[in-house]
């Protein structure tokens, strides 16, 4: 393999891709001390492992690497070698600056041609995950060597090709992400910790595609498999979630009905007035006023 | 025309199903709601989100199938899973979530009372046995436990109290349930002190103790108008998911026995009598004043088949388990009965009845080179089952047993059914597509109108047409292999504590690792 490293405002190769920060490769046959300290940056960070063992440290976890194995590095992570050296092996690896919008979700840059959605997701999906390894995605290594390939030979179309390229590993490496946190076995267990992420981000304006995406599955499988598991379609169900949350809220007597509102994942008060009134009868300050006054 | 409503509030789903006055099915449906495990043995639920879910689904149900069709709503039934405490404050409002009765955290209360001379007395007043699902010992452990929730306790309740009390404003338990928390006198249906004292409460903080067929009283005036049902809609307490399986698998007299396995398990029998027990290996319940419930619970049921599955099926399909559970299953049925000498003991979360054994653990036995995977399969279907006979053997001491009823997604997989028959050796039969609580509780509340003149006359009603006939050669060897089951599963018992010790242990290491893995990151 080449060994090589492009750098944005070094490399002429980069000119027309702001976004690629770095792109290389490298065989290492020889250990030199402290030259794979840890450090922290603003990009994601794509690492392919070719050859070798590669003892890594990403994000507060220590991680092995092997042939096959990706190290995936989100911005503001700090990754690289707790003994501080790039141990012997191969690699290829690659930098993209990300868009960062205010809410902490990262979406890809104009020059992808995901769609809205589908980015957004994939900026989801990435930041929910943090376990930093995926394992046999070979398929990554190929892609970053047709990158490298369509850089140096320019050929006709190379521009949008690059592109394309990019945001298929961006793909491929979320479906991985997801994948491997769901074996496709247990559903009862993948919906299990879905309903704990939904928890967790419940004021969140969740899609069923980043639904679907969390427990690794495409969305008409999803909607029928928890239609079929809960009863309820994906979006009624986490309705189901949102107003039993209100209720314990309601239930206290120093939150705002605004408030509540908005913790649980309602548009605006309005809205949440609405859906609780057509699901139980009440306001929910009816709710709230005929609680307090029970007994 | 009208229509009996049954609300059967489950392990992990509440189930609606509408019924003609004859018993048919009009429409059914269900909501799944989430079990939060927040520590080993804990298993609870959020008490607002059951009653939402159950609110949604019933108002589905009405506004897709009844209203539409133009049926009257004669009553509304509920039945419910045993065992659960919900503590709710002076307000009614709850003191954190529900515990389940699949919550084990009450282990060291459950042998602190077994070891102490007054267990007896509890166990034949209660008919209850002493095991942490017992809300007796879950009351005493948050007393023992988290001090400031026992003390902002008004009310202990069951689930099924909360959401009935939600609807109707009223704090009521039925003896079934009641009967089925360790605390209630089942021979003179009141509260039974010692065990109060043991738990550290008053009658008071207990709900009232009501007749199966109680009305709960009216439906607020909210639910009335989202509902759009009338004021006078009769609400019916109703009984346990245990008590109304019972009833609605036809099983009421004498020389019968019915198995339920779902993902776990029951043999049961009913009578005029408590079945007294030396070993106080069975439960009592109470269905009505002089008709009891008996039988014994197992953990491993259908839900062992489960996780076999999850570990060892093709899946050629992502999240397809039926269909991968079809393909081991007709893998299975070209092996022999007994296996060619693989047994299986499927004790993998500890077991209840017959040995009442927390630390039990699964054991593949006989193992020689010949063995394949097939074997495996089928080893492990025949030790859930042989678990299932070894209860309906001890209960063959105090009843004699003519012919079995079965229900329950696992159990009456044809299977799985014709299995059954051999090891017993007995007829079964057994009704598909049954959902055997709802059709208990339609039961219980066309008598409660009058159509039936009493439990008896109505269970009497139930056809069980299919009928599987034991199979001689099969039966002779699942009772070879059955007597070296039944020896292992009692020979273990040191074994199993040891490794059960083994495994707390690497659990909680494991456990402590992630702390301080945590606490790095930090």
């Amino acid at each position: 393999m080449n060994q090589f490293v492009l750098q944005q405002g070094h490399s002429p190769e980069l000119e027309l891709f702001p976004h690629i920060v770095e792109l290389g490769a490298k065989k290492n046959s020889a250990i030199q001390l402290n030259s794979f300290p840890e450090s922290a940056t603003d990009t994601i960070r794509i690492y392919y492992v070719n050859d070798g063992k590669f003892e890594w440290h990403i994000h507060g976890h220590s991680c092995l690497l092997y042939p096959g194995d990706v190290a995936l590095i989100l911005p503001g992570q700090s990754f690289g070698s707790q003994k501080g050296f790039l141990e012997i092996g191969s690699l290829s690896w690659m930098h993209i600056a990300i868009g960062k919008l205010d809410n902490g979700k990262m979406v890809p840059g104009k020059w992808s041609s995901l769609s809205e959605s589908e980015s957004m997701t994939i900026g989801k999906i990435l930041l929910l995950n943090n376990s930093g390894v995926l394992s046999k995605l070979n398929e990554a290594g190929r892609i970053l060597q047709y990158i490298q390939g369509e850089l140096f030979n320019q050929q006709i179309g190379y521009c949008t090709r690059v592109n394309q390229l990019i945001d298929e590993l961006l793909i491929i490496i979320t479906r991985q992400l997801t994948r491997q946190s769901n074996p496709a076995r247990d559903f009862p267990k993948a919906f299990m910790q879905l309903e704990q992420t939904l928890r967790q981000n419940l004021s969140h304006q969740w899609t069923v595609e980043e639904m679907a995406a969390i427990v690794g599955m495409g969305t008409t499988l999803f909607n029928e498999k928890v239609k079929n598991y809960s009863g309820f379609s994906p979006i009624n169900y986490l309705i189901n979630i949102r107003i039993s949350e209100a209720i314990k809220l309601l239930k206290k007597e120093d939150i705002s009905l605004t408030d509540i509102a908005l913790d649980t994942g309602f548009y605006s008060s309005q809205h949440f007035s609405t859906t609780f009134k057509k699901l139980t009868g009440y306001t929910p300050s009816e709710f709230r006023k005929n609680h307090l006054r029970n007994n | 025309m009208k229509c009996i409503i049954t609300i059967e509030l489950g392990t992990n789903a509440v189930r609606v199903f509408a019924f003609d006055l004859k018993g048919n099915v009009i429409g059914s449906m269900k909501g799944h709601y989430h079990t939060f495990h927040t520590g080993p043995d804990y298993s609870e639920q959020d008490p607002e989100q059951i009653f939402i879910t159950m609110l949604y689904v019933l108002k589905n149900l009405l506004n897709e199938v009844i209203h539409p069709k133009k049926y009257e709503v004669a009553s509304i039934c509920f039945s419910a899973s045993m065992h659960s405490v919900l503590a709710v404050d002076k307000n009614g409002v709850p003191l954190g979530n529900a515990i389940t009765w699949a919550d084990n955290r009450a282990k060291k209360e459950a042998q602190e009372l077994k070891g102490s001379p007054g267990a007896k007395k509890i166990y034949t007043a209660t008919g209850t046995p002493i095991h942490p699902m017992s809300p007796l010992l879950k009351i005493a452990w948050i007393k023992n436990n988290n001090r400031e929730r026992f003390a902002l306790t008004s009310k202990f309740l069951s689930i099924k109290s909360y959401i009935i009390q939600q609807l109707t404003g009223e704090y009521l338990i039925d003896y079934s349930l009641a009967s089925a928390t360790g605390l209630l006198n089942i021979h003179t249906i009141k509260w039974e002190t010692g065990a109060l004292d043991f738990a550290g409460i008053q009658p008071d903080m207990l709900p009232d103790l009501v007749p199966v067929f109680a009305s709960a009283g009216k439906l607020k005036k909210a639910y009335q108008n989202s509902l759009n049902l009338p004021a006078d809609t009769k609400i019916i307490v109703g009984s346990s998911d245990g008590c109304l399986a019972t009833l609605g698998a036809g099983i009421w007299s004498e020389g019968k026995a019915t198995i339920t396995i779902e993902d776990s398990g029951a043999v049961r029998v009913v009578g005029k009598k408590v079945l007294q027990d030396e070993k106080q290996r069975f439960f009592n319940y109470l269905l009505t004043e002089d008709c009891y419930v008996s039988g014994g619970p197992t953990n491993n049921g259908g839900i062992i088949f489960e996780w076999f599955t999850k570990q060892f099926g093709d899946f050629k399909n992502p999240f397809d388990e039926e269909q991968s559970m079809e393909e081991l299953i007709a893998e299975a049925s070209k092996v022999p009965a007994g296996s060619d000498g693989l047994l299986f003991l499927p004790y993998l979360l500890g077991e209840r009845a017959p040995i009442w054994n927390a630390n039990a653990r699964g054991v593949y036995f006989g193992l020689n080179i010949k063995h394949e995977r097939r074997h495996f399969i089928r080893a492990t279907i025949e030790g859930i089952l042989y678990e299932i006979y070894s209860i309906g053997k001890i209960l063959e001491e105090h009843r004699s047993i003519h012919s079995l009823s079965i229900n329950g997604s696992f159990a009456s997989i044809p299977f799985c059914t014709q299995i059954i028959a051999d090891i017993f050796n007995k007829p079964v039969s057994l009704r598909a597509d049954y959902h055997s609580v709802g059709v208990g509780a339609f039961l219980l509340s066309a008598t409660e109108m009058g159509i039936y003149k009493s439990l008896d006359e109505a269970a009497k009603t139930i056809e069980l047409p299919d009928t599987y006939l034991p199979g001689e050669n099969n039966h002779a060897a699942y009772s070879s292999y059955f007597s070296i089951f039944e020896k292992l599963s009692t020979k273990l018992s040191d074994e199993f504590e040891a490794i059960a010790t083994l495994q707390q242990k690497s659990a909680e290491s494991t456990e402590n690792d992630k702390v301080v893995s945590k606490m790095k990151l930090t």
